[in-house]
């Protein structure tokens, strides 16, 4: 049996034990055999934007034409917590096709020795890309999309700078200066970026709590949350006018039915039933007719319907938070919306009430630097990640404009350094974001299937000491340091 | 300060002038049935000349044109010309938005308005037009905007907006670039969701017919009536991406008129001008120009910075409109390096169809625009043409206007040198056969040049009118010494 194991293919996949690597090596294993059909099943992203749609751009992810790259590496943290010595990485057609021991070079594929393999690191909140205007725009709505913000010819030493550091994806967020600042979008990090690097358009919407004094506030999340529960109602008002339709098309069919067979009868007996009939049809005619109209659509509102996404759990709601009382009243309204995806943004105060959102089972994204309306919430954030997570919390790291984006993994390692485990602190640039916002099944792990998006250092990914060598975005090697 | 009384009183009265002088250059003169124009060379186009040529005019229409000695000249017909001028087809600007009394709306959707109401035939706009040698000129609503209003293509001689006119109705106006209060997300959602309304309009006004055609059809089968022969009566419509499903049942005259424009934009009866200002916005451009089915009827009017999106264009097939500098600046942002680029060298390289237009703020006309095109490498053919049979093609006039043929209208320049030189001067413009344009009559440029005090002037004028005064003759002296 330990023979027979012992000869198996070793080719990890999503699946694999890491045991099995224990095993001495093996003979090489045809690397096409297993990973192609894998790779082919990567879900598309989706996108039911209505009629505002600038169209998919899900398949732009991965750039099929890219040769064959396979990565030598020391070390391969497959996701936090699980990580393989020794093991080989290979890329083709823009995505991970195999991850396993002595894995056969493919003809013309290039052959890359690296330290560490890590997916490449995901900034949960970036406004790289936005220009200003559309960021603080107050006249930004819910339905207002941050794709048509995003500009792919602009700031593209800081996109580059990022990039170097690691950093292949971001959720972009345009609206900040509205309470309820629209949708936010998954873009891949490409140097020369294009509408093509567009993963998910409709990624989430985002909220910010707004105001001065704490009653202003306390208010404004009561808006935030009506405007979800309005989103509802307007689901519920499509969903009742597509029954109220069919009911109503039935009846009226049936009704004319009879009509129509009544006067067929009254045409072969003329006088004496066409009076009984034309008495039947009068008396359906005012009974019916008259006041029985087609059920009309509900009157269409872009926000709302945006809001239904929300409302319906089809897209999270990133809702910026920071003082106690206010996050209480979140916790306490949002319980009432249990179909409603939403994360937790900013928390400066957190801490205090850390095992209340454990409790809630909330997301809350940290934003390190972020000492926004005046300092008033103090710059506690580089423990306030160590001390949610302790509490059992699970915390994403962003920057949101107030850091570089190329600063990310180093806020995560600063975290690490006030009290984060280090396994949480990859997750929180990882896999948190790419599962907070529907990006999973394609960025934040290095396994079969997956987008080809990665790091290789020549350490560990969060050690202020270790450099990025290479990094690989959609299967094309864009980063090379020797 | 005897000195600037006597100014003052100067400024008022070149006021009267200039309003005397348009009231002359403006008014039609009396049709010439038959005109003979004799150049010492004719530029038919940028790809043929003629030595001592003839071009005889009637009825407004170019009837021959060749060397003096091929073309016989009508004994009745008077004469023009002589043989140290150089003959040039009209200039014609593709987009512009000036003109008008005011350029821009403050209604961000207004496709049912018309620049019609805002050209005002005596704006000194016309006037230069004249002095420079634009004979058609695409009037259309100012950039900043969202959906504007109806274009119109004119001459710049008439006495109303009628007599101007070439042709009404003509063309929409969009804007990918944000409209002053918007941002660039939110001017992309107030576009898209103005066709997005026209649709749900739409939609409803089809329901309703819907509804009401149900309603008599089950009266008919109450009354025992056949509904044969009583079929709504209609003419079809719908857009060429998008339809709505029913819109057939709509008689034309039930669409409201404030949506009407735009359904006919959709339908792909109207030209759309849309401006960007920057490359992001060439893709919003053509994205919505692609989702609502006028793309191929769509010209962008760019500025500088949009030949990064050239490959973009290229693409989708696109004819430009430059509007913005030709010299686009970029400074690293890391570096501070600068870099230049010489932006219709861009499209030219591209193979793009483009027109040089002389709206931006730092040069005045369009022959100064091709010159400087010139200047910095441009093929001096591809410079012609982008000022005379390029925007011709794009105004859809490729047959009336922008070169010197037979059967096309004469609008005609004769010009005292090459039509690139800085040196030269519009000695003559003739619009449809008609003389518009005379220097020797041009009492400003003789003011100017030659200090001949107009006729009427330094009589006393009211206070008011000189503070006016001041400011558009400021803006006109320096136009005319430019050129």
């Amino acid at each position: 049996m330990r023979e027979l194991r012992t000869c198996l293919p070793l080719v990890i996949g999503l699946l694999a034990a890491p045991t099995a690597l224990a095993a001495p090596v093996t003979p090489p294993v045809h690397p096409l055999a297993v990973p192609t059909a894998v790779a082919g099943t990567s879900v598309d992203g989706t996108f039911e934007g209505d009629d505002t749609s600038e169209g998919e751009r899900a398949d732009g992810d991965a750039v099929e034409s890219a040769p064959a790259v396979l990565i030598h590496a020391g070390r391969v943290i497959v996701r936090p917590g699980k990580e393989l010595e020794g093991v080989d990485v290979l890329i083709e057609g823009g995505r991970i096709a195999a991850v396993g021991v002595g894995l056969e070079v493919p003809e013309g594929a290039r052959v890359i020795e690296g330290a560490v393999v890590c997916a490449g690191f995901i900034d949960p909140w970036s406004t790289l890309g936005i220009d200003g205007a559309s960021l603080s725009d107050r006249g930004a709505g819910p339905a207002t999309r941050t794709v048509d913000g995003f500009d792919p010819y602009a700031e593209k030493a800081w996109r580059e700078a990022a990039l170097a550091a690691g950093v292949t994806v971001a959720r972009i967020q345009a609206g900040a200066g509205s309470r309820i600042g629209g949708l936010g979008a998954m873009v891949r990090n490409d140097r020369n970026a294009s509408l093509d690097s567009i993963l998910l358009s409709d990624a989430c919407v985002a909220a910010q709590v707004e105001g001065g004094d704490v009653f202003e506030r306390l208010d404004s999340v009561e808006k935030i949350v009506q405007s979800i529960e309005k989103g509802d109602r307007y689901r519920r008002s499509q969903i009742d006018y597509e029954s109220d339709l069919a009911e109503w098309e039935e009846a009226i069919a049936k009704a004319e039915k009879e009509l129509e067979d009544d006067f067929k009868k009254a045409k072969k007996d003329r006088k004496k039933e066409m009076d009984e009939a034309r008495e039947k049809g009068k008396e359906f005619k005012e009974k019916r007719y008259k006041e029985d109209s087609r059920p009309r659509a509900p009157r269409f509102d872009a926000d709302s319907q945006v809001l239904a996404r929300v409302a319906s759990g089809e897209l999270p709601i990133v809702i910026e938070a920071h003082r106690v009382a206010e996050m209480r009243l979140l916790l306490e309204l949002m319980a009432k919306q249990p179909r409603t995806r939403w994360i937790l943004a900013g928390a400066s105060d957190g801490h205090l009430i850390a095992e209340e959102l454990d409790d809630a089972g909330v997301t809350v994204l940290v934003v390190p630097e972020r000492r926004g309306l005046g300092g008033r919430f103090g710059a506690k954030e580089l423990q306030l990640a160590g001390q949610l997570q302790s509490a059992g919390v699970d915390v994403m790291i962003g920057t949101a404009g107030d850091s570089e984006v190329r600063d990310l993994p180093l806020l995560a390692a600063m975290a690490v350094g006030h009290g984060l485990d280090r396994e949480a602190a990859l997750a929180a640039i990882t896999t948190r974001p790419a599962r907070a916002f529907d990006l999973a099944d394609r960025a934040g792990t290095v396994e079969v299937g997956k987008n080809a998006d990665l790091v290789v250092l020549t350490g560990d990914p969060l050690a202020s000491s270790s450099r990025v060598q290479f990094v690989v975005l959609g299967g094309e090697v864009v980063v090379e340091r020797e | 300060m005897n000195h600037r009384t006597s100014r003052q009183a100067g400024i008022g009265s070149r006021l009267f002038t200039g309003i005397a002088f348009a009231a002359v250059a403006t008014a039609p003169f009396a049709q010439a049935d038959k005109l003979v124009i004799e150049a010492g060379r004719i530029i038919q186009n940028s790809g043929t000349e003629i030595e001592n040529g003839v071009i005889v005019v009637e009825d407004g229409r170019i009837v021959a044109i060749g060397p003096a000695a091929e073309v016989e000249k009508p004994w009745d017909a008077p004469v023009v010309g002589g043989p140290e001028l150089v003959a040039f087809p009209g200039f014609i600007e593709a987009h512009s938005n000036r003109g008008m009394d005011r350029p821009n709306e403050n209604i961000d959707v207004a496709p049912f308005l018309d620049v019609r109401d805002s050209i005002d035939p005596i704006n000194l706009y016309f006037e230069d037009c004249l002095r420079w040698g634009v004979t058609t000129i695409n009037v259309q609503q100012g950039n900043d905007t969202v959906v504007a209003a109806k274009g119109r293509i004119v001459h710049p001689t008439g006495m109303t907006v009628e007599e101007m006119t070439v042709r009404p109705n003509y063309g929409l106006k969009l804007s990918a670039a944000p409209k002053r209060g918007n941002s660039r997300a939110t001017q992309a959602q107030a576009l898209r969701g103005a066709f997005g309304d026209l649709q749900r309009y739409l939609e409803d006004v089809v329901a309703d017919a819907r509804q009401g055609g149900d309603l008599a059809r089950r009266e008919a089968l109450y009354q025992g009536r056949d509904m044969e022969g009583e079929k709504a009566k209609g003419r079809a419509m719908g857009g060429s991406t998008w339809k709505v499903d029913g819109l057939e049942l709509i008689p034309r005259g039930a669409i409201d008129e404030q949506q009407e424009p735009l359904l006919e934009l959709v339908e792909g009866r109207y030209d759309a001008f849309v401006w960007c200002g920057s490359p992001r916005d060439v893709h919003l451009a053509i994205d919505i120009a692609t989702q609502n089915g006028f793309l191929d009827r769509t010209t962008l009017v760019l500025d500088s910075s949009c030949w990064k999106a050239a490959d973009v264009i290229a693409a989708a097939g696109l004819d430009v409109i430059l509007q913005g500098s030709q010299m686009d600046t970029e400074t690293d942002p890391v570096t501070g390096e600068e870099t230049e680029t010489f932006v219709p060298g861009v499209f030219a390289e591209k193979g793009i169809t483009f027109a040089l237009s002389s709206e931006n703020a730092s040069s005045n006309s369009l022959w100064f625009q091709a010159a400087r095109a010139v200047a910095h490498g441009l093929d001096r053919a591809a410079a012609l043409d982008a000022v005379t049979t390029t925007p011709a093609a794009i105004l859809g006039l490729g047959d009336q206007v922008g070169s010197l043929e037979v059967g096309k209208l004469a609008d005609i320049l004769l010009l005292s040198g090459d039509p690139l030189s800085s040196q030269s001067w519009v000695e003559h413009a003739f619009i449809e056969g008609n003389h518009v344009y005379d220097r020797s009559k041009d009492v400003r440029n003789k003011y100017i040049f030659e200090g001949q005090q107009p006729l009427g002037a330094g009589s006393a004028s009211p206070q008011g009118v000189e503070s006016v005064g001041v400011v558009e003759e400021s803006n006109d002296d320096e136009d005319a010494e430019e050129k």
